[in-house]
């Protein structure tokens, strides 16, 4: 209950209203503008005139100066004034009695008829639905038994315009356009008095407490109800606002809003109307009368008149602010919106939702906090200047003034609490990621940004990669020294790539797989950086750590030429016949990367291929010239050899065969004769020197795989001729070439193979071949006859349809018609329709014509 | 058997919202809009009004003081704006119901399934409340404190009044009253002769089964016969 909405000044003292005569009693008290009318009980009405001054110390004073008393000359107390400003008239109920009066000279008006008896108590309608600005409007409760009195009053008459039974006595009234609001002895009801209609509100027993009927806006009233309750009900009948509870000895109430303030034996109590919340008590004895006046809240004890002056709603809602108490004081803000202008009113709101949202922080309640910051547009960058060293030393921002929160910096709010701190950063980077993404950190994005790399360095957070690898503002000045800081090298080298300097990048990259910098981002660090240089588009920086990346590890550096996009090469710097140039000096990287070209990519060049198989060759010979030669790279080695050679025919076969003389490697030799088609030589080396003949026949269909069948032929009969030549000793060949024999037998012309082999064979060795042989002519020729079979019966059909078409002899003479145009015939051309009719040739086309889609089934045939 | 408290309306008669066109503006110093439904709570004192409410506004249990006079929120429903107003169960602010209860579109009566006089007061003290109700105002009833049931208290019962042993009794408040356990065909019933008081259709108004249940502010449990486990009212577009 900290909000100190109201301060009690002084405004008429006890001296100069009644001096020291002590049994004189304020009874009611009107004010009006500067005018302040006091009634008292010894029928007196005195006249003040209130002036507000502001001491130098900037509070509020009032200073009165009596102008005028009157006694009416009834020695009965004056209970009741009502200023009618336009009218200059002062209504007063004294004795039963209005009397009207004038305000300046306090002199009744001289005609007899401004006078009402037999008035109990009443009321002036502020919101009268009548519009003549000259007259008032009154309702009067009269002492004649349950009736209400409308009466207009104007400068010199009252006129009565209307009368309305109550079903009980009434003893207070409030009126509001057509509505009366009474409180009658054991009720509170609406009277409308245009229309008669009634509604019930509650029951309050007025005999025992004194009721409390009060106005308090537009068809709104504000009652007292049992047990000390101040309710709220409209001209319909139903409450809109919860009830405040008061004291059960209230007496007065009167509002301003957004405050109800209640006066009962010892204090005034305000509370708010948008909460029902109690917000301040003042202590004040004696207390007669509370009531507000064109919102000036006015009280009086029966001694001294004073005023409650509201203190201004900004410091009212910072107090509130300052007391932590942030719901209220937005409470309190946005219910005062209607009283501000529009744009006034969202300056200081969000400033009030900043505040809040810097209060709540600092109580570490994020999820409120961030919706205060978000809802009061807070610069992100306040948040940010919070933390020590995150804004970037560039950054033109200053904190706003007056300050949004008590803080120093986020260590002053912590207190040295570690697990705080942490959890603000946290905080700040959901919220600087979430500013990011909307609009938050328009026009401050690298501050927003390089923050973000700060904190997520400091707390090693995987998302700094993502920072810097997608689209950000990090300033790489304010960044690169926080990054060399917390060691995140790698980072650093993204952060210089984006800002295109590449080479720094790949410099401190080097340092740190060269074991200079510690930084375990990346394990495969050396990796990363060669697949970097593969895509870098600067050419002399590929150059420049191509080096380092190949003295590392020629397997992986080689893949800095191997990877590149193709397109790449069309500059000449980076044509493959540079790179080999470059990687002279690696042998394992040239390999691999010839390998790429000719393996890989198939590029179709005679250099290459010529050069990959001669460092083959070379490789297989190193390892050979070892002692002893590791037997497994051997074969290795060969067989990419020997597939090379192989599968390529582009390479020098005369410059390898000249490497080949002189070494052991025949199934080379062999192959490399092969493509020059010396195929005798081939078999020569592979039946008589190598003695494989596996191999020779595997030759065989190597050497004739892309010919016709005739040359695969010739090629087997030349190994037939190799196993049964001269120069072949012993019985092996003779096995070799049986074996042959029977494997392919349809490789052979058997009638040519049999005319060279030897009389001596035996026909039971070579019956596999000859079976095959016999069954395949056979085949051949029950082939070929099923062929012709099938091609005869073809034709058969084939005239079996043309004769069926054709029918038998087809009459034609010039007696006869044409079943189309019905004219005779006068030439033996005809046509015949399917049936055999004779039609004219015309005639046949035409139909033909009209109607296309029959065209099959007219069969024309000539007939001569 | 843990079910999410829910008093979330969903769907019924057409007729339940008739929005007063005839704008009576809120007075200059009102915040929020005009609401376009009310819903009441009423019933005796300490029976759980308040708490009820907190659960459904911010789903928690907490200790409550005996309200005072009154209180109420505001809860947007899609593109209704409802006002529910917790009332005073006190004798002394007994008076005041009636105009809570003016033109309101649905009235919770709630009971304490413990204490049997606050389900009869139901009937002898609020009903004649909501005549200032709406004439097709909804009615439903709640017993709360169900997690304080004795289930062996609802085996002995069917026996005569006050033979069965006063039934463990929920917490601190002292009443004069002999606590009984209620049973839920007696809401139901209840509900009947409310009805038939309002001069409502029986067979086209909601069924009891839907509009009678029990529950607990305290553990935001249903104990409900009806089959889902929620009470759905409706406020479709008028
Ligand atoms: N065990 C249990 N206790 C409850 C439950 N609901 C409320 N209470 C307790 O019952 C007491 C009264 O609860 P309130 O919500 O204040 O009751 P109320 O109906 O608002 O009472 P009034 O405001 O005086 O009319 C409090 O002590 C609550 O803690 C419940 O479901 N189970
Ligand atoms: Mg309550």
């Amino acid at each position: 209950m900290s909000v100190k909405a109201f301060e009690l000044v002084p405004a008429v003292e006890r001296e100069l209203l009644m001096g020291d005569k002590a049994r004189i009693n304020i009874e009611c008290i009107e004010c009006c503008g500067k005018h302040l009318y006091v009634g008292t009980n010894d029928c007196f009405i005195h006249h003040f005139l209130l002036e507000e001054h502001t001491t130098p110390k900037g509070k509020l004073v009032f200073s009165a100066q009596k102008v005028l008393h009157k006694y009416l000359g009834l020695k009965k107390p004056v209970n009741e004034l009502k200023a009618a400003s336009a009218l200059e008239r002062l209504m007063v109920l004294c004795d039963n009695t209005v009397i009207v009066v004038d305000m300046v000279n306090l002199e009744a008006v001289s005609s007899g008829g401004a006078k009402i008896k037999g008035v109990v108590a009443f009321c002036v309608n502020e919101n009268p639905v009548n519009g003549d600005p000259f007259c008032v409007e009154m309702g009067v409760i009269c002492a004649k038994r349950r009736t209400v009195q409308i009466y207009m009053v104007y400068e010199d008459r009252v006129q009565m315009v209307k009368e309305v039974s109550t079903p009980e006595q009434p003893c207070a009234v409030c009126l509001d356009g057509y509505f009366l609001c009474l409180a009658l002895s054991s009720q509170y009801m609406i009277l409308n008095y245009s229309t008669g209609a009634s509604q019930d509100l509650f029951p309050y027993d007025s005999e025992e407490k004194k009721p409390i009927v009060k106005r308090i806006g537009r068809e709104e009233f504000l009652l007292a109800a049992p047990g000390g309750l101040g309710m709220f009900a409209t001209a319909a009948g139903v409450s809109q606002r919860a009830p405040v509870n008061w004291s059960e000895s209230v007496i007065g109430a009167a509002v301003s809003f957004p405050y109800v303030v209640a006066l009962d034996e010892g204090f005034v109590t305000v509370h708010s109307m948008l909460d029902q919340q109690l917000k301040q008590t003042l202590s004040f004895r004696d207390g007669h009368i509370l009531q507000d006046f064109e919102g000036k809240v006015m009280l009086a004890s029966t001694k001294a008149v004073y005023v409650l002056v509201p203190r201004p709603l900004e410091r009212q809602i910072q107090d509130l602010l300052a007391g932590h108490r942030v719901e209220e004081a937005l409470t309190l803000a946005e219910g005062a919106q209607r009283n501000i202008p529009k744009d006034k009113f969202q300056i200081m709101h969000r400033r009030i939702l900043q505040q809040a949202g810097f209060i709540q922080f600092g109580q570490l309640q994020f999820l409120e906090a961030k919706e205060h910051f978000r809802k009061g547009q807070l610069d992100v960058r306040e948040l940010i200047s919070l933390y020590p060293l995150l804004l970037p030393s560039s950054s033109s921002f200053t904190r706003c003034h007056p300050p949004l929160h008590e803080f120093a910096d986020l260590n002053h709010l912590a207190q040295g609490d570690q697990e705080k701190v942490q959890r603000c950063k946290l905080f700040l980077i959901s919220y600087l990621r979430e500013a990011r993404s909307t609009e938050g950190a328009n026009g401050c994005r690298e501050d927003v940004d390089t923050a973000l790399l700060k904190l997520y360095a400091e707390a090693n957070h995987e998302s700094l990669l993502d920072l810097l690898a997608s689209d950000n503002a990090c300033l790489l000045a304010d960044s690169a020294p926080w990054l060399e800081k917390h060691h995140k090298y790698f980072a650093l080298g993204l952060l210089y790539h984006y800002n295109g300097q590449d080479d720094a990048a790949l410099q401190l990259w080097v340092r740190v797989v060269d074991g200079d910098l510690q930084d375990s981002t990346r394990s495969d660090l050396y990796e990363y950086v060669v697949d970097f240089l593969s895509f870098c588009s600067s050419l002399d920086l590929v150059w420049k750590y191509a080096e380092w990346a190949l003295q590392k590890e020629q397997k992986v550096g080689v893949q800095i030429f191997t990877r590149r996009a193709v397109s790449d090469e069309q500059e000449a710097q980076m044509s493959p016949d540079a790179v080999i140039k470059r990687l002279h000096k690696y042998h394992q990287a040239t390999v691999l990367y010839l390998e790429h070209l000719v393996l890989g990519r198939r590029v179709q060049k005679e250099a290459f291929h010529t050069h990959l198989a001669v460092l083959y060759l070379e490789k297989v010979l190193s390892l050979l010239s070892q002692s002893p030669a590791p037997a497994q790279q051997v074969t290795e080695a060969r067989e990419k050899l020997q597939n090379l050679l192989k599968e390529s025919s582009l390479y020098r076969v005369q410059l390898l065969l000249d490497k080949l003389q002189d070494t052991d490697l025949l199934l080379e030799c062999a192959t490399l004769h092969g493509k020059l088609e010396e195929h005798d030589k081939a078999l020569h080396i592979l039946v008589h020197r190598l003695k494989d003949f596996p191999a020779a026949e595997d030759y065989c269909a190597w050497a004739s795989a892309s010919r016709d069948q005739g040359y695969r032929q010739r090629l087997f009969h030349l190994l037939l001729g190799v196993y049964l030549g001269p120069d072949a000793p012993g019985n092996e060949h003779t096995v070799a070439a049986v074996d042959l024999l029977n494997r392919h037998a349809v490789m052979f012309d058997p009638a040519h193979v049999l005319r060279l082999l030897p009389e001596g064979w035996s026909l039971q060795l070579l019956r596999p071949f000859l079976c095959g042989a016999l069954r395949g002519a056979t085949h051949a020729r029950h082939t070929s006859q099923v062929a012709l079979g099938l091609a005869r019966s073809e034709n058969l059909l084939l005239k079996h349809d043309r004769l069926k078409y054709r029918g038998g002899p087809v009459l034609v003479s010039e007696k006869k018609g044409c079943q189309l145009c019905h004219n005779t015939f006068t030439e033996p051309d005809c046509v015949c329709l399917p049936g055999g009719v004779p039609v004219h040739t015309h005639c046949a086309a035409q139909r033909v014509r009209d109607s296309p889609r029959k065209r099959q089934s007219t069969n024309p045939s000539n007939h001569t | 058997m843990k079910v999410k408290y829910n008093i979330d309306i969903v769907a019924s008669s057409p007729l339940r919202v008739i929005k007063r066109r005839v704008s009576r503006a809120m007075p200059d110093s009102g915040k929020m809009k005009k609401p376009d439904v009310k819903l009441v709570i009423l019933g005796d004192m300490n029976v759980g009004k308040t708490s009820l409410l907190h659960r459904y506004m911010e789903r928690k249990f907490k200790e409550t003081i005996s309200t005072i006079g009154g209180a109420f929120f505001l809860k947007q429903w899609g593109p209704y704006t409802i006002s529910i107003w917790d009332t005073a169960g006190r004798e002394q602010f007994h008076g005041l119901g009636s105009m809570y209860c003016r033109g309101a579109s649905a009235v919770i009566l709630t009971y304490d399934v413990t204490n049997w006089q606050s389900l009869a007061e139901l009937e002898e003290r609020f009903l004649s409340l909501t005549d200032t109700a709406k004439d097709d105002c909804i009615f439903a009833i709640v017993g709360n404190k169900a997690d304080l049931t004795d289930p062996k208290v609802l085996e002995v019962e069917p026996e005569e009044e006050g033979t069965g042993q006063p039934p463990v009794c929920s917490p601190p408040t002292v009443s004069p009253i002999v606590r009984k356990q209620v049973q839920r065909e007696e809401a139901i019933a209840l509900y009947g002769r409310i009805l038939r008081y309002k001069l409502q259709d029986e067979r086209s108004s909601l069924p009891a089964e839907r509009m009678c249940f029990e529950t607990s502010a305290k553990t935001a449990t249903m104990w409900t016969c009806c089959s889902r486990h929620c009470l759905t009212w409706s406020f479709p577009p008028s």
